[in-house]
């Protein structure tokens, strides 16, 4: 069930991301197929990938959740130093003719890395210092992947918030570390100009110069309407939405597919996350229910940011759609992490 | 595994099913609640509205012989990404355009959504070259204004610019019955502007203006023409301009200010423009297109005897026989205005003073009447008002108002000095006082008509008001034509023809520079006018008196025109009613 969902998900993703590319493929590559053939090339790649982790122990490969977490600080690191610019982020690492994103490796080596840590100690205090200890583990790597990429930060510490929350039985102390959440949020804003700037375009897009991605977003959902403009016939992909293949794709599916075709897909996502919730309560052990549990953290902190973005819900920041959004490191470690979710899936099915 | 792992995964995915259904109720409202909205900016931003020139509506003259019409002209121009052999579009369009091919090389290959090639290229030519059916060349049609006399009534007419706007003259009088509507072409695009080749278009078809049916006279402006270039060669004069008109209705026959310029290339300058600024030559143009009839003010001079004799005749300040004695000057308040004869005429009745066109009695004739009377008659001839002419840029009379007009003031004003009218005016009030006493408005429109060919609107003109009694308008025609028979304006006189009108010679300011303006009025025939000419000729060189050089130029007119307008001489007019009777 988990696979077909994922195959139907990245095969309807490389539809979209033609349709939603081809255009901006041709003016600047002088060919539609431009993003298409990278993104198959690494789904190719991921679902090999994917496959040869199902088939593994996830026992044996959480014994390297350390180094795989020290590795991401590395990698983390490096960007920093000697990172490729695209789109004025330095986030690219250039291997030959490949380049990668360390900020996505970073995602699946905190949820191996934090579900190995959690699972170990048997006997989690309730006190609130266990807590704050588990946040704190993942602090080195959330400022590292922050200071050029505050979205996937976020998801990181969104990631490690959820799962500290499943390990430990009370909720009243989530309340508190939500409310304090909220509280850093706005001290952070506040503490930068063009943070606030963000809130304000929000508030009121049109009247914002730098509300163009957004209005655009907007103007190409609100054209879909209840059946959309018909599969590739989309117009705001020509160059109004800027970077159609990345952040902004959601806003192209809804213009495109109209509001069933938007709904049909974030029922995909829901069935995801549903299988990954029945893979992670019905786990044999601790270890496999917390990857499972990171797994659907990562991919519902994922799909409801974009959505929230694009629609205009919270102010704009770049977080791409699982599976659909162009971007090869991307689709590769999501598959990877299908692979775990599947690996703890045979495991619980073979114990059965 | 502990109970509340399960519970809290299970919390977790129900929230994330909640956040979820949250964003989709909020798709939903965004999809269907304000579609409307954002669907219709989107659209918006999508359109490109490309319109369709009208054709503009043709100029004919009195007898639809077309004096403005338009041209096929196209414009060929590359899409860039849609060309497939640029090597071939290179040789082709190098060859028929008639143009270097490094020029069309580098707009063939520059990387731009559209690139024009050439404008204004003949229809024959752009048949041609769609013809070959070269990707990614397009050939647009367009229409261009073309005028076939060139530089014919060029100040009357005028001409239009690129956008099918008139700019002068009657094409920007009549823009709103030539310019017709234009249509438009929808089309959608992308982001840069590219029009998407599968997405339809929809369209307004453009209408035609309609075509403007003036009472211009090609023949007669032709003929015009040539006689103010004659008198303008002959007598080095800067500029000579002639207008004809119909006394009765006000209708322009020929309007002439030479020297005219090219309508087909209303920007070039006759003079060599390299030594000027940008400035110097716009302000060049200007000059070039100006209607010196309608759009430059002049001292009239003993033209304006005229309206002086009229107002005294209608007021009975004095009549034909009373006797006057001019000594060569006339002493007003302190001052002793001088007869243009220094000997002074000596003894006359006012018809002789009207052919000897004598200052003295005119000044006055002008006394007689006062300050009050004489500007009461200014104004009830029309002389403070604009005539009406429906033409752009009518300039407004200069006068004195009446409370700082003292005698001596008067006194010029009564032969024609110290105010100024423009050419239009003098004719307009002349044909007035000639014709039974009716202010005309004098116009060139006549009617107008649809593309199609149908009459579309008569054009009407405000019915005049009586300026002067019949009885005293038909004893200005017996006494203008004594001026022509035996008086300054003899040289205007036709054997056979019976013509009124009268000279004048006058000096421009500042009178230091010793330049002169000699006009002529005059009508025919003078029992019955039916045609009247009007001369003025702008600093001539050598003999400048009216009746020695701008009398013949009208005479000469005439000459042609009475026979052409079938106006017959006065013996085969007595024999034909002799016969009848």
């Amino acid at each position: 069930m988990l696979l077909i969902t994922v195959l139907v998900l990245e095969i309807s993703g490389l539809v979209i991301l033609y349709s939603a590319s081809a255009y901006n493929g041709r003016v600047r590559f002088s060919d539609a197929g431009y993003y298409l053939k990278k993104q198959l090339f690494a789904a190719v790649l991921g679902f090999v990938c994917m496959w040869l982790i199902s088939r593994m122990d996830y026992h044996k490969m959480a014994q390297f959740a350390i180094l795989a977490y020290i590795l991401s600080m590395a990698l983390s690191g490096a960007v920093l130093l000697v990172g490729d610019t695209y789109n004025g982020s330095r986030r690219w690492l250039s291997v030959g003719p490949l380049s990668f994103q360390p900020s996505e490796f970073a995602k699946p080596a905190v949820i191996l890395f934090l579900s190995r840590i959690i699972s170990r100690k048997e006997k989690m205090g309730n006190s609130i210092f266990s807590l704050i200890w588990c946040v704190c583990l993942v602090l080195p790597i959330v400022a590292l992947v922050g200071t050029n990429n505050l979205s996937t930060a976020i998801i990181i510490l969104g990631i490690a918030v959820i799962l500290a929350f499943v390990s430990r039985p009370g909720y009243l102390q989530f309340i508190w570390i939500g409310l304090t959440g909220i509280g850093f949020i706005a001290l952070f804003l506040s503490m930068e100009q063009y943070r606030l700037e963000r809130l304000v375009i929000w508030k009121n897009p049109e009247a914002h110069e730098k509300g163009f991605q957004t209005i655009q977003g907007l103007y190409a959902i609100g054209s879909g309407g209840l059946f959309g403009t018909g599969f590739g016939k989309g117009i705001q992909k020509l160059g109004f939405v800027p970077e159609a293949q990345n952040d902004m794709i959601f806003s192209i599916i809804c213009e495109e597919n109209g509001l069933i075709g938007a709904i049909l897909l974030l029922t995909l996502f829901l069935i995801l996350l549903w299988r990954f919730m029945v893979i992670a309560t019905h786990a044999r052990d601790r270890l496999g229910a917390f990857l499972a549990a990171g797994i659907m953290a990562h991919i519902a902190i994922q799909v409801i940011l974009n959505v929230a973005v694009v629609t205009n819900s919270i102010p704009n920041t770049g977080i791409t759609l699982p599976f659909i959004s162009y971007g090869g490191t991307s689709s590769l470690f999501l598959l990877a992490e299908m692979g775990v979710a599947l690996a703890v899936s045979r495991w619980q099915n073979r114990q059965a | 595994m502990h109970t509340f792992h399960k519970r809290k995964i299970i919390v977790v995915f129900l929230g994330s099913i909640l956040l979820l259904l949250a964003l989709i109720g909020r798709l939903g409202w965004l999809m269907l609640g304000r579609s409307e909205y954002y669907g219709k900016k989107a659209q918006d931003l999508h359109e490109r509205e490309r319109s369709i020139k009208a054709e503009r509506g043709e100029i004919w003259d009195r007898n639809g012989t077309v004096l403005a019409a338009n041209r096929t002209v196209c414009t060929v121009s590359v899409i860039h990404s849609q060309i497939t052999d640029p090597e071939r579009v290179i040789r082709v369009l190098t060859e028929e355009l008639d143009m270097e091919e490094e020029k069309v090389r580098a707009r063939v290959e520059k990387r731009s959504s559209i690139e024009r090639i050439r404008t204004n290229v003949p229809k024959e030519t752009g048949d041609r070259i769609r013809q070959q059916e070269l990707a990614g060349v397009k050939v647009d049609e367009d229409y261009r204004r073309y005028y076939p006399f060139g530089n014919l009534a060029s100040t009357a007419i005028g001409f239009t610019g690129g956008d099918n706007q008139g700019i002068v003259g009657l094409e920007v009088q009549y823009d709103d019955v030539l310019q017709g509507t234009p249509g438009k072409i929808l089309t959608m695009t992308d982001a840069r502007g590219v029009e998407l080749p599968d997405a339809g278009e929809s369209r307004q078809e453009a209408e035609a203006g309609d075509t403007l049916q003036i009472s211009l006279d090609v023949n007669i402006q032709t003929y015009a023409t040539q006689a103010a270039l004659q008198v303008m060669e002959k007598k080095q004069a800067d500029g000579v301009s002639v207008l004809l008109m119909q006394p009765d209705n006000g209708e322009i026959l020929a309007m002439v200010n030479v020297p005219e310029y090219d309508l087909n290339d209303p920007f070039t300058l006759e003079t060599d423009t390299v030594q000027m600024s940008e400035q110097e030559i716009q302000d060049a143009r200007n000059q070039m297109w100006r209607n010196d009839c309608i759009n430059d003010t002049y001292e009239p001079g003993s033209t304006f005897k005229i309206i002086t004799a009229s107002a005294g005749l209608e007021e009975g300040v004095v009549s034909l026989q009373d006797k006057f004695f001019c000594p060569g000057y006339k002493i007003v308040d302190d001052r002793r205005i001088r007869c243009h004869k220094v000997s002074g005429h000596g003894s006359e009745n006012f018809v002789q003073a009207a052919q000897n066109s004598c200052n003295p009695v005119f000044i006055e004739v002008g006394l007689r009447l006062g300050v009050e009377r004489y500007y009461h008659y200014f104004q009830q001839f029309g002389l403070l008002e604009k005539t009406g002419i429906d033409l752009p840029g009518e300039a407004g009379t200069i006068m004195h108002h009446p409370e700082n007009m003292g005698q001596v003031e008067l006194a010029t004003v009564a032969f024609g000095q110290s105010f100024q009218i423009t050419p239009i005016q003098l004719a307009a009030t002349v044909a007035s006082l000639i014709n039974g006493g009716k202010r005309i408005t004098p116009h060139l429109g006549v009617s107008i008509w649809d593309a199609e060919g149908v009459l579309k609107e008569q054009l009407e003109y405000p019915e005049g008001e009586q300026i002067l009694s019949e009885e005293t308008s038909s004893t200005m025609r017996y006494v203008l034509e004594q001026v022509v028979d035996g008086g300054s304006g003899k040289n205007a006189y036709i054997e056979g023809y019976r013509i009124g009108g009268k000279t004048a010679t006058s000096e421009t300011l500042p009178r230091s520079a010793n330049q002169y303006i000699s006009s002529f009025i005059g009508f025919a025939p003078a029992d019955d006018p039916q045609v009247l000419g009007l001369c003025v000729i702008h600093n001539p060189q050598g003999v400048y008196y009216g009746g020695t050089i701008a009398a013949p130029v009208i005479r000469d007119i005439f000459q042609n025109i009475l026979p052409y307008l079938g106006i017959e001489k006065e013996e085969i007019r007595k024999k034909d009613g002799a016969s009848i009777q």
